[in-house]
């Protein structure tokens, strides 16, 4: 009795999976170095395949003091180094200029535009999609404490399409994922645990976990560990 | 375009005559632009739909106002000048009447100059006409050198025509060695019916011949003249050339030497002067006024095409908009409306004068609206070779205004570092992208910084406190025994305003459900907070 066709079609795509090898990797086909903005974070840039794609969605997703604001910070840092402009929408008005410019962001580069609520956050992105010349959008919905987000279904596809149109990385962080599918890139940190230093005490920094959750054009999974520091000083 | 030249010769061969036998009489070369019925003109510029209608302007409202002018179907239909409204209106069932706007006609008279100016640089207004050409508006314009640009005078003449065609006035040229004659052939182009375009070259040694066999109205004289020359049997230039000037001057006074300097086609004035850098102004009065924006945004769009199309004649763009609503009740409503960079993408000034509108909109309906601009020459951007250029300045004004109207023109801007002690200091800039490589931007942080996100107003918390440090902490955002704790740093400032003084001791505290917050003690009052969140 010869084995049915189901049965054939599985045995041979075992045997292909057994001679590709680590050559398989899940996820889509990579992106060029030149369609990513890196964070300057060698680890997490390296676990991203470059760093964040322009024309795509990314979302990164953690609770509290994650280091979800100091990873969009260093990626903000890094972009405006590159001479690009950049838009932080902000809803909760919880930008602090003062860490923004530690971490190296170039404040003149930022618009920085705090709508009044989420309906205005929402079109204030697309605005400033539509004008293309910022070429990352920012948009901090990770909301203290959490509120509910009430965002219409319609609204992803339509910013993913206007994210493309611009060629723009639009970047969102949230407590918990929003965009599912629609997003290209998705990252979760883990709850950082506090490093204090004694003589006298300080705030040293947070030591937190990176997790590649999702990523359509480059690897499909990472971890990540990385060390916030402070600087040594009270960041006040 | 149809074009006359006197005495039937060609025009050419006629100007290359006139050059030849006297170099210097060639020396001035007048265009006169002239449109006969300017509120007309005006009126139509501005609602061109009435082309093709019955037309009636009236030099005031109601029924017993006088006629100021017709438009040609108008007089087809028996309608006349000088009659009333209700005249007109008996006549002529289906007339359409209009009230003489000011507005109109000073911006119709300004587009006549601008339409110059986009041929020479030299154009000045003609002094207001009086008696039958009250209604007229005239532009002198300097036509020396002009063949070489325009091949000869008479395209020289078709082109002027041509750009006040398209600032919708139907206008006739008229070209001569002085303002008078330019001038008078130019009526002479309207009384005769000429289509509106048409236009007429009269070379120098032409000029006496020309005049000659011309009715005397044509010179303009003032109603006392006019008598005494009808009186004394003159109908034509001819007629008060042929007597002497004494004879003239004795019998009807000093006076009569412009006229007759007029008749001879002397011009004793320089050239045009190159105008003044001016402010562009259109305006319309609304036949019923507007309450809401929408429909205004149609009526601006009007006043800024017709207000692109004069700055296009200039060589120039958009600068800062004032627009100026007068409102039901008398009220006035002026605004300036920032236009980043010169521009003449009208799309984009519509767009920022009609977001200034809805951000701040009028207090009541809207009965006239005055748009004016001065130009501004467009600047071309040095782009760098190797770094991003941005949104385009028209662009970027555009956004920044859209989201100025979302969310409140305060809330949208570059953020700053405060040059101020307060914890809580925040300062908000204009966001002005800068240029491409005029600055170096800021030293990268070394390795991961930690962030800090703020919370604005501070979070009122509850403290316990153990041992001179904080042990646990009620909030509505983290609550907890306290883990560590760092600090205190104590801020203080502004101690000579009782208002604003401030002294705060901050903490760095770690929480057991997971917090890494800046807590802060306010030393005036006794109160905690929490002003930031590490993360």
């Amino acid at each position: 009795m010869s084995p049915s066709p189901g049965l054939v079609q599985s045995r041979g795509l075992e045997a292909l999976l057994r001679d590709l090898g680590s050559n398989l990797v899940r996820g889509g086909p990579e992106l060029p170095a030149a369609a990513r903005f890196p964070t300057g974070l060698a680890e997490i840039d390296h676990a991203l395949g470059g760093g964040f794609p322009r024309g795509r969605v990314s979302e990164v997703v953690g609770p509290s003091c994650c280091g979800r604001t100091s990873l969009a910070f260093a990626l903000l840092a890094r972009v405006t180094a590159l001479g690009e402009l950049a838009v932080v929408v902000d809803p909760a008005d919880g930008f602090d200029a003062a860490s923004a410019a530690q971490a190296g962001v170039d404040l003149e580069r930022v618009l920085w535009v705090r709508p009044p609520g989420i309906g205005e956050a929402l079109r204030s992105v697309e605005h400033v999609l539509q004008a293309s010349g910022f070429p990352l959008v920012l948009l901090d919905l990770a909301v203290e404490p959490s509120a509910s987000l009430r965002i219409p279904t319609s609204a992803w596809p339509r910013l993913r399409k206007a994210t493309a149109a611009a060629a723009a990385a639009f970047v969102l962080l949230t407590r918990q994922r929003l965009a599912g599918s629609f997003a290209d890139l998705a990252l979760e940190l883990e709850a950082a645990a506090p490093r204090f230093e004694s003589g006298p005490d300080w705030l040293a920094g947070l030591d937190g976990r990176v997790r590649l959750v999702r990523s359509r054009s480059g690897p499909a999974h990472a971890d990540v560990g990385v060390r916030w520091q402070t600087g040594g000083k009270h960041a006040a | 375009m149809p074009m006359s030249a006197y005495a039937g010769k060609p025009v050419e061969s006629t100007q290359r005559e006139a050059m030849s036998a006297s170099p210097a009489a060639a020396l001035q070369r007048i265009a006169c632009l002239l449109v006969p019925a300017l509120p007309l003109a005006a009126e139509l510029r501005a609602h061109p739909e009435l082309l093709g209608r019955p037309l009636a302007i009236a030099a005031g409202p109601g029924p017993r106002a006088e006629i100021v002018a017709v438009s040609p179907e108008a007089a087809r239909a028996g309608v006349r000048p000088l009659t009333s409204v209700v005249h007109g209106r008996a006549t002529c069932g289906a007339l359409v009447v209009r009230v003489l706007s000011p507005a109109l006609d000073r911006a119709a008279r300004d587009a006549l100059l601008d339409a110059a100016l986009a041929t020479s640089p030299r154009a000045e207004h003609a002094p207001p006409g009086s008696g039958a050409y009250g209604a007229e508006a005239a532009v002198f314009v300097d036509a020396r050198g002009v063949a070489a640009l325009f091949r000869s005078e008479a395209g020289f003449a078709a082109a002027l025509a041509e750009r006040a065609r398209r600032l919708g006035l139907p206008a006739r040229v008229a070209v001569a060695s002085s303002r008078s004659v330019a001038q008078i052939a130019a009526r002479q182009l309207a009384y005769e019916g000429a289509a509106a375009g048409d236009v007429r070259v009269i070379a120098p040694d032409e000029e006496s011949r020309f005049l000659a066999p011309l009715p005397l109205d044509l010179l303009s004289p003032d109603d006392d003249q006019a008598e005494a020359l009808s009186r004394l049997g003159l109908r034509r230039i001819e007629d008060l050339l042929r007597l002497s000037e004494r004879a003239l001057v004795t019998r009807l006074g000093p006076r009569i030497r412009s006229l007759l300097a007029l008749a001879r086609g002397q011009d004793r004035a320089p050239p045009p002067p190159v105008p003044p850098a001016q402010r562009l102004e259109e305006a319309t009065d609304l036949e019923a006024p507007l309450e809401r924006l929408e429909p205004l945004g149609f009526v601006l769009r009007g006043l800024l095409d017709r207000l692109a199309e004069r700055l296009a004649c200039r060589g120039l763009a958009f600068g800062d908009l004032e627009l100026e609503l007068r409102l039901e009740g008398g009220g006035l409503d002026a605004r300036r409306v920032g236009i980043a960079a010169p521009t003449l993408d009208l799309r984009v000034v519509l767009r920022l004068a009609l977001l200034a509108l809805e951000a701040a909109p009028p207090t009541a309906a809207i009965e006239a609206v005055t748009v004016a601009t001065r130009g501004c020459a467009i600047r071309g951007d040095q782009l760098d070779f190797f770094r991003p250029a941005g949104p385009t300045p028209a662009v970027l004004a555009r956004t920044l205004a859209e989201l100025a109207a979302l969310v409140g023109p305060s809330r949208v801007g570059a953020p700053a570092v405060a040059d101020d002690h307060h914890p809580g200091a925040t300062r908000v800039e204009p966001f002005r992208a800068p240029s491409p490589g005029t600055q170096a931007p800021p030293a990268l942080a070394a390795g991961p910084t930690l962030a800090v996100r703020a919370l604005r107003p501070p979070l009122p918390a509850r403290v316990r406190v153990t041992g001179g440090r904080p042990a646990w902490l009620e909030s509505a955002l983290a609550n907890g025994r306290i883990e560590r704790s760092a600090g205190p740093w104590r801020t203080s400032g502004r101690w000579w305003s009782p208002e604003e003084r401030f002294a705060f001791d901050h903490y760095d505290v770690a929480t057991d459900d997971g917090w890494v917050v800046r807590l802060r003690l306010d030393l005036l009052t006794q109160r905690w907070e929490i002003d930031g969140v590490y993360d």
